[in-house]
């Protein structure tokens, strides 16, 4: 796959949707960066997290994006995750343009479109394994019967079936990881987008939730993977390596 | 988010910190507490003086040397009422009770004497006894429980007879029928006619340890019906419209008897339920205002406490806040569920204050006096608890979803 030029939009153009979907059918465009600007306001001074950056990812892939720390790599994981919205150009995400939207709508959006995986899991200590993947689902409005079903069938699909009424500290830390991968996945979102998922784990236990991401993969999720790590990096099909608010590399590994 | 989730992570939260939330309760309960035990007293004591009205009859008034309160606000009043107003006498009873044309009964009675009363060896002191004719067994509608109240024969014959009160009978007659025993009144015998039905205390004071003797018999055998045994007259109109008109014509004869001039002011006093209600509701008013300060105060105090640690929370969940928002939780889903924390904790923070104030009431029952909790002071403790809960609650769940996402998640907790 080569990179397809994108007409650049600026904050004044027109806002044009981009060509979701290929002329054979085959390859769909879930993510479509349009010069993405970041800027934080650093009272006198503004400070550009991000000055221009576009690309696109298609349904299926596995992406991992790197860069040292300072890069604007996790600037950009927020945007693709749609925690924050970019000061200038156009994201479009799943055939929506998130770049516009509010709280309440970017809320709407995470909860349908985005699984978050954490370094640190993010797990409700209080509430059982069971209980913390059917959260999404709750904040979904899912009713609790099918949400006990959904998340049952999740926690399978990460082999923590006989885990399911356990509650965070009776966990490893693996295991924890998959709860919050199966917790991510329950919603059926368009990315699953983790943020250096196996920061918090030894180089064995790491190994495992990189092959349970492979998987996912193979299921066809589309994966987006942030890490300094190489070579978890290395594990994706493509990197693309973020330094200075601007993409330096999107190579196709695999 | 449906209310029935948002509930169940509000109690799993407080459930959570269950020493917290309780300490964090204690001004609730004990404003809650206070405040209801206060209100079941006085509607108690409302209950009370309006089955005392409603057994005495609307329609019935009572017309005496002085009016209670009116004539004894201060030294000046009391020494010009005392002037100005005789002591009722016999021959007024006769005078009014000829001439009334709108009074149904008219009776007489004179203020009690404790007194020893004896049976065998029994001795009870400090009974109440009081004299009074035989028709205010209707006007103050006595419930006679055993026997009988004492007839008019008996008591313009001055007959030794006796109509006492619940505790006099069982005390002095623990075992056997009272009626027709003899019971010893300062050394005098007199035969007990009947009982009345047990009343049980009000300010905990018993109501069930009093003598009724014949009027006459009482001035015979406890002297002139004056000062301490002063006389006073019970009457009921003939109809319930025509009352006012009746203690109209009772004040106009009155008046007419003791020669006053169209200024001169009455020289007895009439006393009607409404005075008496009306009185009620202006000590009870004073009092109620006065007594609702502390409960308020503790209210105050309880909701400032609950904002307090609803704060801490929102500061100790500051990663849980970004994770729920990272997971699809909208400002209002946020908002919700620390206000329905606050809310939950607060509500039952009232439903425990209303079950303590239900416990006190039933302990003040049995020892003090009656007290009525109704379902209004329910309601309103337990709604003024929640609304403390929502004021409470509101700045820190407003501060919670107001959070930025990025920031919360990136929380040291």
């Amino acid at each position: 796959m080569t990179e397809t030029p994108i007409a650049t939009a600026t904050a004044t153009s027109v806002v044009t949707k981009p060509n979701l979907v290929s002329p054979d059918g085959k390859i769909q465009v879930l993510i479509a960066m349009q010069n993405i600007w970041k800027t934080y306001d650093m009272g006198a001074e503004k400070v550009h997290a991000l000055h221009g950056v576009s690309f696109e990812v298609h349904r299926g892939e596995y992406v991992a994006i790197t860069g040292p720390s300072g890069s604007g790599k996790s600037t950009l994981m927020n945007l693709i995750g749609c925690l924050d919205t970019p000061s200038q150009g156009d994201y479009w995400l799943n055939g929506k343009n998130v770049s516009e939207m509010d709280d309440d709508e970017l809320a709407r959006i995470r909860n349908q479109e985005v699984g978050f995986v954490f370094q640190t899991f993010n797990l409700l200590a209080r509430a059982t394994a069971l209980h913390n993947v059917e959260l999404p689902l709750i904040y979904g409005g899912i009713p609790s019967a099918k949400r006990h079903e959904m998340a049952k069938q999740a926690l399978g699909e990460v082999d923590l079936t006989d885990r399911m009424m356990h509650r965070p500290n009776e966990l490893s830390g693996g295991q924890r990881q998959r709860v919050a991968i199966a917790r991510a996945l329950v919603n059926h979102p368009s990315i699953l987008l983790a943020d250096e998922p196996t920061g918090a784990l030894d180089t064995a236990t790491s190994y495992d939730i990189m092959n349970l991401f492979e998987k996912l993969h193979e299921d066809g999720n589309t994966i987006i993977l942030v890490t300094h790590e190489h070579d978890i990096a290395a594990r994706a099909h493509r990197v693309i390596s973020i330094r200075d608010g601007l993409i330096e590399k999107d190579e196709q590994i695999k | 988010m449906k209310l029935i989730e948002i509930l169940k992570v509000a109690l799993a939260a407080i459930w959570a910190h269950k020493l917290r939330s309780a300490l964090t309760l204690l001004g609730m309960i004990v404003g809650v507490t206070a405040f209801v035990t206060v209100v079941s007293l006085i509607q108690g004591f409302n209950v009370y003086i309006d089955e005392k009205i409603a057994n005495i009859g609307a329609k019935s008034f009572s017309i005496q040397r002085f009016i209670p309160f009116e004539d004894f606000k201060d030294t000046d009043t009391i020494a010009a009422a005392q002037r100005r107003n005789k002591e009722l006498t016999l021959d007024d009873y006769e005078y009014l009770k000829e001439r009334a044309t709108l009074i149904a009964k008219l009776g007489a009675k004179a203020r009690g004497t404790p007194s020893q009363i004896k049976r065998n060896d029994q001795v009870l002191d400090d009974v109440f006894v009081t004299g009074a004719t035989a028709n205010t067994v209707d006007i103050e509608n006595r419930n006679v429980e055993n026997g009988r109240f004492f007839g008019d024969t008996e008591a313009e014959g001055a007959a030794r007879v006796a109509y006492v009160g619940a505790d006099i009978a069982t005390k002095l007659f623990p075992a056997g029928n009272p009626i027709g025993g003899e019971i010893d009144i300062r050394g005098l015998p007199y035969r007990v006619v009947g009982v009345e039905a047990v009343k049980g205390t009000v300010f905990g004071v018993p109501q069930d340890s009093f003598v009724v003797i014949p009027l006459k018999t009482y001035q015979l055998d406890f002297g002139p019906l004056i000062r301490q045994r002063s006389l006073y007259f019970l009457a009921t109109s003939k109809t319930d419209q025509g009352f006012s008109d009746a203690v109209e014509e009772a004040r106009f004869l009155l008046r007419a008897r003791g020669k006053l001039g169209p200024n001169e002011k009455d020289n007895f006093g009439i006393v009607t339920p409404d005075a008496i209600t009306g009185l009620r509701d202006r000590i009870f008013g004073t009092f109620f205002i006065v007594a609702m300060v502390v409960p308020s105060i503790a209210l105050v105090v309880g909701a400032i406490v609950i904002m307090n640690i609803m704060l801490v929370s929102v500061t100790e969940r500051t990663k849980e806040i970004g994770l729920r928002k990272s997971l699809g939780a909208r400002r209002v889903d946020i908002l919700k569920q620390f206000l329905t924390e606050a809310v939950t904790l607060a509500t039952i923070g009232g439903m425990i204050g209303v079950f303590l104030a239900w416990i006190v009431g039933k302990i003040m029952t049995v020892i003090f006096m009656q007290t009525y909790l109704s379902v209004f002071a329910i309601a309103g403790a337990i709604g003024v608890s929640a609304l403390a809960g929502v004021i409470s609650g509101l700045f820190p769940a407003w501060k919670a979803a107001g959070l930025d996402p990025i920031e919360a998640l990136r929380a040291d907790t």
